[in-house]
């Protein structure tokens, strides 16, 4: 089909510094390598993702996970075709630091660089896993985002809703705190909802009761610390007891809106050949099989990568840097990052759409 | 042999070329915001101009501040990336050193810190003596006492302290800074990864939630 091509990828926008290796051959993509280091001990004493120290922690480590991940591919620089980074949206000060280790490479090596949008390569994850063909319907979920996209290509993205707040990774880190569960907060608070009754507090369902696509999670935050609350009032702390069926409720209330809103979107779309998830809030298994029921409902393949996929990771962006240098696509040494970049530019900014613009 | 330094820890891009010491061709540009977009191009137009190859560049000198944190990292971050590339080291150098690159003796060195505040570190004949501090004007102490306080505000730190005080500020540092890299490999041949010296914490507070009482 096309000329084999290998792409170093290289991504550093929020708390994961992460570098990899992708060749296709012309048999489809093939993983060489996909390293990841991440920083949640030197974040774990603030609650969440502090950007002084996470663009700290880039700019010492970027270079050594783009080694290690050339290392184990077995692959050198001149055995590269070009080099993809994310270039946005995310953490400006930890975007930058893979964008300069990028265009110093690709200038000292003599190899193109692709800017690619850290969205994009979610987007772009099922089609790099399981081959999916556009247009395909994606629920970005993550701790930094929230959107319905259809994907009709590399880079032409429909957004069809999305949070107005808060992201659901984000709340589930909150509840996590609130809750005296260790971070990050998606896997503790699925832990401990095992045990819990999802019934026992009625946490809301925010937006479901309007029409359209857009989500919300802020007020569920402040359910479950009310919730959280009454019962620290009332009994002087929190049970075990308490803890899982505070997480279950939590949980289910995510998983819920989640589904409904997906349902929505599924009906809303023609000529789909499948729903994909893509994002860390991906790996939730309760989420995973509320969309998988919603994709059999609507007669749709559905698409969840695998984990280490479905978090922050290099080979998502050499993906989404393969696809669109077969479009051609070449950045020269001048492209700035971007803390903000909408993937669907076209789309009405539902959140920061202050004089900055739109957010993602 | 031939080093290429550069430095964006202020509002500037700054980037020289120095063979055996001596700085052939350096470039400079104020700009208080941009430094991302406009280093690389800087860095090739001046190697272009030179005639210096990829192939030519022996190391890699990046001014590591104190200075602004994100130039910090723009020029280090890139440093490292060409070292990874050319497969040659990349070393820093510090704005400390740079600015008092030729004195000798016991001096105290100052560079401009955010809120009426100084960067401080005492050098001798060049070398960094312990570590760099953040300091007030108002309540500088230094021990033992330097024959020379060189810097931003260094009349007044120099007073404070009853010694001689030189103002100077740091102008275009990639020359020294290339200069200063071009001893140390002189040196040694190894050294450790660049990486900014940023001299103040990160600004970050602990979580505000409070987690619950977990009853039996």
């Amino acid at each position: 089909m096309s000329d084999p091509i290998t792409i170093l990828g290289i991504e550093t926008s929020c708390d994961d510094t992460a570098a990899a290796v992708l060749r296709d051959a012309g048999q489809g993509p093939e993983i060489l390598s996909n390293r990841v280091a991440g920083q949640a001990e030197l974040h774990a004493a603030f609650g969440g993702v502090v950007p002084e120290i996470a663009a700290r922690a880039h700019a010492e480590r970027v270079d050594l996970v783009i080694e290690a991940a050339l290392e184990e591919a077995g692959v050198q620089l001149s055995g590269i075709d070009a080099i993809a980074v994310t270039a946005g949206p995310g953490l400006i000060g930890g975007v930058l630091a893979g964008v300069m280790a990028a265009k110093a490479i690709g200038f000292a090596a003599a190899k193109p660089v692709i800017a690619v949008n850290h969205l994009a390569g979610h987007a772009l994850t099922p089609r790099l896993t399981d081959g999916l063909a556009y247009p395909y319907l994606v629920l970005l979920v993550s701790g930094g985002h929230c959107q319905f996209l259809r994907v009709d290509g590399p880079d032409s993205f429909t957004r069809l809703g999305g949070t107005i707040d808060d992201a659901p990774g984000e709340a589930f880190d909150k509840a996590a705190r609130l809750l005296g569960l260790p971070q990050p907060g998606g896997p503790s608070v699925e832990r401990a909802a095992r045990n819990g009754d999802p019934t026992r507090f009625d946490l809301p369902r925010p937006l479901v009761d309007r029409p359209g696509l857009d989500l919300s999670f802020s007020g569920l935050k402040t359910a479950i610390l009310r919730a959280r609350d009454g019962l620290v009032t009332a009994q002087g702390g929190l049970r075990e007891a308490d803890v899982a069926d505070l997480s279950a409720s939590f949980q289910q209330a995510v998983a819920d809106v989640l589904t409904e809103k997906s349902r929505r979107a599924l009906a809303g779309q023609t000529g789909l050949s499948g729903f994909a998830v893509a994002g860390g809030v991906a790996a939730n298994n309760q989420l995973r099989s509320g969309l998988q029921s919603v994709a059999e409902e609507a007669g749709v393949p559905f698409v969840a990568p695998p984990l280490a996929l479905c978090t922050d990771n290099g080979a998502m962006i050499a993906y989404a840097g393969l696809e669109l240098h077969r479009l051609g696509r070449r950045d020269g040494p001048a492209f700035p990052a971007r803390p903000r970049w909408p993937l669907d530019a076209a789309a009405v900014p539902i959140l920061g759409s202050g004089k900055k613009g739109a957010k993602a | 042999m031939t080093i290429l330094a550069f430095d964006t820890s202020g509002p500037f891009v700054s980037v020289a070329l120095a063979t055996d010491g001596r700085v052939i061709s350096e470039s400079f540009a104020e700009m208080a915001r941009g430094q991302a977009e406009a280093l690389m191009p800087m860095i090739a137009d001046l190697m272009a101009e030179a005639g210096i190859r990829r192939s030519d560049i022996a190391a890699v000198a990046v001014g590591t501040g104190p200075g602004n944190f994100t130039g910090l990292r723009i020029a280090v971050s890139a440093a490292r990336g060409l070292a990874l590339a050319l497969g040659r080291p990349a070393l820093g150098v510090s704005g400390f050193e740079a600015l008092v690159e030729d004195v000798s003796g016991l001096c105290l060195a100052s560079l401009p810190a955010p809120r009426e505040q100084v960067y401080l570190q005492m050098l001798r004949d060049g070398q960094p003596e312990g570590e760099a501090w953040l300091s007030g004007l108002d309540d500088i102490t230094a021990e033992p006492t330097p024959d020379v306080v060189i810097g931003h505000t260094a009349d007044r730190i120099a007073a404070c302290l009853g010694t001689s005080g030189a103002p100077a500020e740091l102008v275009r540092p990639a020359a020294a800074i290339a200069r200063i890299a071009t001893r140390k490999l002189a040196v040694s041949a190894e050294h450790p990864r660049p990486a900014p010296l940023y001299v103040r914490p990160a600004d970050a507070a602990p979580s505000r939630d409070g987690a619950p009482v977990i009853l039996p």
